[in-house]
């Protein structure tokens, strides 16, 4: 009743029956190519267990009970807004003090502590802990404190794109401070990324690398009073501060990646993106990028448009495809308020299309640069593999994952030739802990190939399995 | 998870642009209608509409110049007449199966569907209601529908009460007899529909007066609820001003029931005036009260102010905060009280103040220039004596007062204890969350409240203290769905149980037991065949 088949996310889909052409033993070599990054990566286990320590504990403890797996999740979640030690050790009481017992015996000490003194120590510790934990995903507050890792990023054979944490924005002072923070931002990578021995060029001919730095912005969070109902005012807006930023962004060498939200906004983000990349003033600009969510129903219709959008503009863009970041929070929505979801209802269905829609962007690789983001073997491995067989060389697209995430796997295919860009977020604590949970969360998910990968054990052919549209989903 | 045994009518999802022209194109008949024909609305007595010569012309808050409607308001000789075309007609009403009147109540849900985007322009250009919650006010109309005709089985059937040989006994329900609904403007659909349908389907006839400020939405829900096959000597819409016709409708010797929505005041004088018997009156007059709140949301040290801020400005601020289940006192516990209050202040400053036509508005018109005046007053006082941060006028023509925020008035003052009933809102802050739960609770009224918090301790502690009829945990503390969340309070909140929850019917119905002796002459049939 509420389906709209005027929108443009929305009419049939036109790359329905964009299908693989026919490759003799197609399947083998994406499961070849699988199968030598993920012997890569068991190799590296032991390592990364050391190394990030206290995420591991957490995923592991909450892998054992949903009640734990919550309660830690809550935990974390309230951690950054205490402030006294008292505060710290009263809430890890309440949230884990009758969970004490299956944890192992020196955390329960830490949990029922005999005196106060201890209080404080375990507070430090488990704020300790808390930052650790967001230092392996997050790579520091500001951009000038983060250059330090921004640069051994290049200097292990990263690429890298910057993006900005901040506060749920609720004002329009919120939001020009966030503005300014991204101007700020592309400032500081302008002026000392560019002087980097380690700024040169990581894969010559590869167009993905013809600039060192990059940055990637949640558009919503420049204007307070983005909404669907407020459409016109927020196109308007957030294409004037897209603008600036643009033009920031020119000025320091940088590529922009508009990054893709939930599927209310992102009719504005995509608006938004097309309007200011079609200007006059910047319709020349080499390789701005948006994003697109493989998980959405729409979005193979959304790249035929994206598609046109580039022929048209005539100079290509890059995209990054993804399976899409909002999964749980859409589907509570239209639960909530029993609206059909725009996402398909399966992963294996997002996975499936993550691959349909590969293959579009390595057919069209000229007018769109695809920069392929997700930490699934089986996923990338496709893209490249399909990129082989189209004769269409390594250098003609990249692929992306997130700082902390899945280290092993990027330099698994970065070993294997691949311009690899990382995902680097950047912020105060506070704001940061929103991102930390979301991508603990997304790694003790049941659907998670990471989980399925590090903590499973799930077995190398399962992991690899050619992906198929659910019924449901078709 | 259990599974709802009741499905919400679903809110239109605006994110989709076709849905979203659907009600501008709604918006657009409409005005064309209002230019050209007219809006007109009339009472309706025995299925007939009147012309009166007492009329009524209702402007458009958000653009007062224009004139919005005509209203013909009832007499005093109408009401006579309703009342006596009802006294024929309910004996017939109450003798149809109930599975009847349900199916009516099905019908009307469905001819609102087919009208939603009609039905909401009209709320948003009569009341000022902007778009979103002039969905949701039509939504929830239609779920009063569905859900009582689907509770009103539970009185089809005696309920046999024991079975004693040589006795039968069952509780039976009967309809009240005549029930008067006055309702009120700012649920101008959902509330007058809930509290009619309520009445019919329980079998009683049924006299609506809607606010004279929604008399338009009124009389579209009167029309609807005849085509849906009310008969029309069981039901009547009476339009007038609640002084005059209200005063005449409740003081009636004829009516058995009053069904009101409203002010404090008046909910006072209402059930006052029920328990003076006039003379030949027929009985003690039940009457359901749902009255004003002064409701407030505490944020906990803890909260996680993105969501508290949100919840808090659509809480206070959201239809100009012009429902009883609105936000208007908020307390803060601890030293983050100014930072997260500035943050507060800029954020309302923000949000989108206009006619509730355009879609873009957040806060639109107060309802009329009484209230417009009453509210300015208001402000005025109150920055003689404290702090008063008023959002910047828009420059429109209606009557739009922008969101208000009055810092650490005394809690002596009328500010922090009596409704103000617009985008109005004070706030303190607290040194402990205890003292948060008694300030919050220190109130005459007893609606709605909220916490945000992320202690379990605290969160159990409101949970059993924070006594209201609707609490709502780290979420914004209005917009309630039927049979989801049952609504309605206690103290001078009102009298009655909850709107839209299972005991709502009984208050309409009388229990009546039977008692039947079946043994004859020592001939007892249970203890016969055994
Ligand atoms: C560099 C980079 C940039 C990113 N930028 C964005 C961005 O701009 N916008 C954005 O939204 N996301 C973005 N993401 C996040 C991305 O969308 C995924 O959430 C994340 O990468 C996990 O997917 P995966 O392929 O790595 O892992 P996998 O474990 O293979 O897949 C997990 C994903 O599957 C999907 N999924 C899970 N359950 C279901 C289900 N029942 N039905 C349908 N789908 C399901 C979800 O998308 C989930 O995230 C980015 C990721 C990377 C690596």
């Amino acid at each position: 009743m509420l389906s709209d088949p005027q929108s443009h996310l929305q009419r049939p889909d036109p790359a329905t029956e964009y299908l693989p052409a026919t490759i003799p033993s197609f399947e083998d070599k994406v499961t070849d190519l699988g199968k030598k990054i993920l012997a890569g990566i068991r190799v590296e286990r032991a390592s990364i267990l050391s190394k990030q320590y206290w995420s591991q504990r957490f995923m592991e403890w909450s892998t054992k009970t949903p009640s734990l797996k919550r309660n830690l999740f809550r935990l974390v979640d309230v951690l950054p807004s205490l402030e006294s030690s008292d505060a710290i050790s009263d809430h890890i009481a309440q949230y884990l003090g009758d969970e004490a017992s299956t944890l192992p015996t020196w955390a329960a000490w830490g949990i029922r502590p005999p005196g106060s003194a201890t209080k404080a120590i375990m507070a430090s510790g488990v704020r300790l802990g808390v930052r650790q934990m967001a230092a392996q995903f997050i790579a520091g507050e500001t951009p000038r404190a983060a250059l330090g890792t921004l640069r051994s990023i290049r200097r292990s054979g990263f690429a890298f794109t910057v993006d900005l944490l901040g506060e749920y924005c609720v004002s329009e002072r919120e939001a020009e401070s966030y503005l300014k923070r991204y101007i700020e931002c592309l400032t500081v990578l302008g002026s000392s990324v560019p002087k980097w021995r380690e700024s040169r060029s990581l894969m010559q001919d590869n167009p993905g690398d013809s600039r060192a730095a990059c940055v990637s912005v949640k558009l919503t969070a420049l204007y307070s009073q983005v909404s669907s109902l407020n459409q016109k005012r927020s196109v308007t807006l957030l294409s004037d501060r897209l603008a600036l930023l643009a033009n920031e962004a020119r000025q320091a060498n940088a590529q922009i990646y508009v990054d893709a939200e939930d599927s209310a906004n992102n009719e504005i983000i995509y608006k938004a993106f097309k309007r200011v990349f079609s200007s006059a003033e910047f319709r020349g600009d080499f390789l701005v990028g948006c994003v697109v969510q493989a998980y959405s129903r729409h979005a193979a219709t959304l790249l035929t448009d994206l598609l046109s959008f580039s022929k048209e503009r005539g100079c290509p863009i890059a995209i990054r495809l993804v399976k899409g970041a909002y999964w749980d929070h859409e589907t509570t929505v239209a639960r909530q308020n029993g609206w059909s979801s725009p996402l398909f209802s399966h992963k294996s269905s997002a996975d499936a299309n993550f691959e349909r829609l590969s293959r579009f962007l390595i057919d069209n690789h000229e007018r769109l640069f695809p920069a392929f983001g997700s930490h699934n073997v089986r996923s990338l491995s496709h893209a490249c593999v399909y990129a082989e067989s189209r004769g269409v060389p390594k250098s003609a697209f990249e692929l992306q994952m997130l700082f902390g995430m899945a280290d092993p796997i990027a330099r698994a295919y970065r070993h294997h030739g691949h311009l690899v860009r990382l995902y680097v977020p950047l912020g105060p604590l506070l704001p940061g802990m929103g991102y930390l949970v979301r991508r603990l969360l997304e790694n003790t998910s049941n659907e998670s190939f990471l989980r399925h990968t590090f903590f499973d054990d799930h077995t190398t052919d399962a992991l690899l399995t050619a992906p198929q549209f659910d019924p449901e989903d078709r | 998870m259990n599974t709802p045994f009741f499905v919400n009518e679903p809110f239109t999802d605006f994110s989709v642009s076709s849905n979203r022209k659907l009600l501008r194109d709604a918006l657009e008949r409409l005005e064309s209608t209002r230019s050209t024909a007219g809006l007109v609305a009339y009472p309706i007595i025995n299925g007939q509409r009147r012309t009166t010569p007492n009329i009524f012309e209702r402007e458009d808050p958000s653009t007062k110049d224009i004139q919005l409607g005509t209203i013909h308001f009832a007499s005093r000789d109408d009401v006579d007449e309703a009342f006596s075309s009802i006294e024929e007609g309910r004996l017939g009403w109450q003798d149809t199966p109930i599975s009847e009147r349900a199916s009516i109540l099905n019908r009307a849900a469905s001819i609102m569907q087919d009208r939603r985007h009609d039905l909401n322009a009209l709320i948003i250009r009569e009341v000022g209601k902007p778009w979103k919650e002039a969905d949701a006010d039509v939504a929830e109309a239609i779920d009063f529908c569905r859900y009582y005709a689907e509770r009103a089985f539970h009185f089809a059937s005696p309920i046999a009460t024991s079975d004693i040989p040589g006795e039968e006994n069952v509780l039976v329900y009967h309809p009240r007899g005549t029930a008067v609904v006055i309702a009120p403007w700012n649920f101008p659909f959902a509330i007058a529909c809930g509290m009619t349908v309520a009445a019919l389907v329980t079998g009683n006839g049924t006299i609506l007066k809607p606010a004279e400020q929604s008399s338009l939405v009124g009389f579209a829900l009167a029309e609807l609820l005849l085509a849906a096959g009310v008969p029309p000597n069981a039901f009547a819409f009476l339009p007038g001003q609640g002084e005059d016709i209200g005063r005449a409708l409740v003081e009636d010797k004829r009516v058995d029931l009053i069904c009101f929505t409203g002010s404090r005041a008046v909910g006072q004088q209402i059930i006052s005036s029920a328990a003076t018997p006039y003379p030949e009156q027929r009985a003690i007059k039940r009457v359901i009260a749902e009255l004003g709140g002064k409701n407030a949301i505490i944020v906990d040290e803890d909260a996680d102010e993105d969501d508290a801020i949100r919840g808090i400005l659509a809480s206070a601020f959201g239809f100009a905060g012009q429902k009883c289940s609105a936000c208007s006192r908020l307390i803060v516990v601890g030293k983050q009280y100014s930072r997260f209050i500035e943050r507060l202040i800029e954020a309302a400053a923000d949000l989108i103040v206009g006619p509730s036509a355009q879609p873009e508005t957040v806060v639109g018109p107060v309802v009329d220039d009484d209230a417009y005046q009453r509210l300015n007053r208001t402000i005025e006082h109150a920055r003689q004596e404290c702090r008063v941060v008023v959002a910047a006028r828009n420059g429109s023509e209606g009557y739009f007062i922008p969101p208000t925020i009055i810092v650490d008035p005394p809690l002596t003052s009328s500010w922090w204890s009596e409704e103000l009933f617009g985008p109005v809102i004070c706030t303190t802050s607290v040194a402990t969350f205890d003292d948060a739960l008694r300030l919050a609770t220190d109130s005459p009224y007893a609606l709605t409240g909220g916490v945000f918090s992320r202690n379990p301790r605290n969160l159990e502690a409101a949970k059993r203290h924070f006594a209201v009829g609707n609490l709502y945990l780290n979420r914004a503390i209005t917009g309630a769905l039927v049979a989801r969340q049952p609504f309605g309070g206690s103290r001078m909140s009102g009298i009655g149980s909850k709107a839209g929850g299972p005991d709502y019917l009984l208050q309409f119905v009388e229990p009546r037991t039977i008692t039947e002796n079946t043994s004859r002459r020592g001939f007892v049939p249970e203890i016969a065949s055994s």
